[in-house]
This record gives structure tokens, sequence and C-alpha cells, in this order.
């Protein structure tokens, strides 16, 4: 089973700055490799975007938050809907098909206050390094570039904010430093893995 | 999702941006130069460019570099507004408990952002644009809610700076570069946001702004 510890050790595995100075060094490489094309990069961003909106319906469901912290993430969960919907008709746009909602099982996040924020903070911070290490392979798509980065930097905006609810540091806590670090895919499968049941792509 | 960063005027030719001090930009003259740039990417984080640099056209290179040398030092035009702004406000001592804890290191990571910037653009052979003088207006750091109402200004400015550019950066590393610091001036806009009792998440999708409606708006704190 997995618990929310084996997704913050998942992640924990991303930040470290010499793997993010490892990655950024081989970025052409693993970029080529890690997406086919500009539509596998933005179907891995909806996988992402539909795991994060179902997380946050459900958390908003179990009615854990009151005051400011709920209003928040009612408004992220209304954030990664809007994101799920934008990626799906950029998709389309495109005239190819957007991947199915993968089926999800979030395990004891919700069990708590302090664990369904400390979940969605895991999960911002996981976006954010998921988008900047695919933004290299939408470098020649300038419109879908600076759409995903838009939505980019709302996770950012996501991820400090749910710091500040968790009372994290700041430093290391509410940042990540003065320059976000990107992830590889591989990485980021790895740390959303354990809530994903079944996926069509990741 | 707006598309208002494009197009976008250069530089050398923009009114506004003269204001700046902005230089003209220079592109590698020689090899050497660019390993410079190799060398302190590596250092800076930025990336790697060996195998990147070596599979593209030189030429190519070339003009992508007076493009996104125009970028960097407009970039870094701001980081300075924001370090400044920074580093007098906390000086100003109105800020205390989180509010100070938090917002100590963004000063740190604008610092860190012009320092980073002004390497980067010597690296690849530009002249860092100069740091402007900056002037404020009486009373913004003589309490916290001036002080933090500037600074949530200077911040969704630049957000707004920033993905005015995605689409006009041509080379990848810079671009990760570019996107790497963005990330982290929105993480400061919601905080400042939150400590104002403002909203963190105005819109589902950063907003843009083109380069010269940014510095139109920054150009009020330029002194000259």
């Amino acid at each position: 089973m997995i618990n929310r510890r084996d997704l913050i050790k998942g992640t924990a595995a991303v930040i470290p700055a010499a793997v993010g100075l490892q990655m950024l060094g081989t970025k052409w490489a693993f970029a080529a490799e890690d997406f086919s094309g500009p539509v596998d990069v933005l179907n891995y961003a909806l996988t992402l975007e539909y795991l994060e909106a179902e997380f946050y319906r459900q958390g908003n469901q179990a009615d854990l938050l009151s005051g400011k912290a709920a209003d928040y993430l009612a408004a992220i969960q209304k954030d990664e809907e809007a994101h799920v919907v934008a990626l799906k008709d950029t998709i389309s746009g495109l005239g190819a098909t957007p991947v199915a909602a993968p089926e999800v099982d979030f395990g004891p996040a919700f069990k708590s206050k302090a664990s369904y924020l400390e979940t969605a903070y895991t999960f911002e911070n996981l976006g954010v390094s998921a988008y900047l290490g695919a933004a290299p392979s939408l470098l020649k798509e300038k419109g879908l570039l600076t759409a995903a980065a838009s939505i980019f930097g709302v996770e950012a905006r996501h991820a400090a904010i749910l710091g500040v609810l968790g009372k994290k540091e700041a430093e290391g806590g509410v940042y990540k430093g003065a320059f976000e670090k990107p992830a590889t895919r591989a990485t980021v499968l790895k740390a959303a893995s354990p809530f994903i049941v079944k996926a069509q792509t990741l | 999702m707006n598309s208002e960063n494009l197009p976008s005027t250069p530089l050398a030719t923009d009114p506004a941006a003269q204001v700046f001090g902005a230089k003209p930009v220079m592109t590698f003259g020689d090899e050497g130069q660019r390993r410079k740039f190799l060398r302190a990417a590596a250092v800076v984080g930025f990336g790697s460019t060996l195998v990147a640099l070596s599979q593209r056209d030189k030429l190519a290179l070339a003009d992508a570099s007076a493009n996104d040398l125009e970028i960097l030092n407009y970039a870094l035009t701001l980081e300075y507004l924001e370090a400044d702004f920074y580093t007098r406000g906390l000086k100003g001592g109105a800020l205390k408990g989180r509010a100070l804890e938090l917002v100590t290191p963004i000063r740190e990571h604008e610092q860190s952002h012009v320092a980073t910037l002004t390497d980067t653009v010597k690296s690849l052979g530009g002249k860092p644009a100069a740091k402007p003088k900056f002037t404020y207006p009486d009373g913004t750091f003589d309490d916290k809610d001036t002080f933090l109402k500037t600074a949530s200004t200077f911040e969704e400015l630049g957000v707004t700076a920033y993905h005015g550019q995605v689409a006009r950066i041509e080379d990848g590393d810079i671009l990760a570069a570019a996107a790497s610091i963005a990330g982290v001036e929105s993480r400061h806009a919601a905080v400042i946001a939150d400590l104002i009792d403002g909203n963190p998440f105005p819109s589902s999708f950063e907003k843009n702004k083109s380069m010269k409606a940014v510095l139109k708006a920054a150009g009020t704190f330029i002194k000259s």
C-alpha cells in the first residue's frame, strides 16, 4: 500500500540540487527520449492535471478544511480543472486524442487536514518540476510553450501557498531556492505512481 | 491565455528601454567565448550546452543569441529593480515575524537572479545592462502594508514579464533558465498576495505582458 511517506520519499529524489544539475546537463538528451512530440507532452501534462483535479475534488469533499485553507484549496481545485479543460481542448485542436483520466487511489491522504495539505504540497512541487522538465520538448512550439508555461507558473503559486498553509520553513519549504528544478518523466512517474491504479500515459 | 506577448519592440530602438541604459547586444565572437559560456553555464546550472551547441547551425546560434541576450538584459533590469526594492524594504524594518521570514529569502532570490543573469550575459559575450538608479514614492518602506502592496505590484509585473518572453526565447537552455526563474517569481507573487490578504491565485493561467508594457510600468521607479 502506498502511503504519504513513500510519496514524499519518491519526490525527495526529484529535488536534490546535484540531481537537478545533472539533469539540466543532459536535458537535451532526455527531452528527446522522454517525449515523442508535442502531443505526448500535452497528454503527459493532462494526466498530471487529471490527477491533481481529482485529488482536490475528493479532498475538498472530505471537508477537512475551514477558513482560508478551504478557500485556497477550492480555488486550486478550480485551477486544476481549468488546466484539464485547456489541455484537452488544445490536444483536440491539434487533431489528436486527449488521454482518458487515470484511475486513481489516494490512499490515506484524506485522513486528516495535515495529510491532505502535505500530499497536496508534494503534488504541487512535483507538478512544477514536471512542467519545467518537459518545457524543452516544446521549444519549437511557441504557442504551446506559452500555454504550458502559464500553467507551470500557477502550479508554482499553488506549491508556495501550500507551503505557507503547512507552516513550512520559508526557504526549502515555501520556496525551493532561487531557481525551480526540473524533473524527468521517469522521476515524475515514480513519484505519482503510488496514486495511479491505471493510466493511459504518464 | 492571451497573446499580448507578441510582437515586442527591440530594446535598441525602444525609447522606453533606453531609459534602462540597455546596451546593444553582442554575439559570440569566437569559439573561446562559447567555451567560456559553457563553463559558466555549468556553474550556474543552466545546463549544458556543449552537445546542443555543437549540433546546431552556427549562424542560427548567433541570431538566437542576439535576440536572447536582449531578453536576458531586460530580465536583468527587472531583477535589479526587485533586488534593490527588497534590500531597501528590509532595511526599513517594517516587517517582523512570519512576514519577515517569508520576504527575506525573496531578496536573496532576486540577488541571485541578478548575479546569474549578469554572468550569463557576460558568458554569452554580451554586455550586461547597467544597474539603473531607482526611486520609490515617499513612505513606500515605512509600513508593512505599503511595502508589501508595492512588492505585490512588482512580483505580478515580473511574472507577466517572464511569461511575455517565453515564446520569444530561441535557445533551449536560456528558456529553461528563464522558466526556472519565472516559477520562483510566481511563488513570490502568491506569498506576498497572501501576506496582504490579496488573491494568490488571480488566474488559472499566468498572464503575460510585452516588453514595452512592462518597461512602461517599471519606468515609474527608474530615476536614471
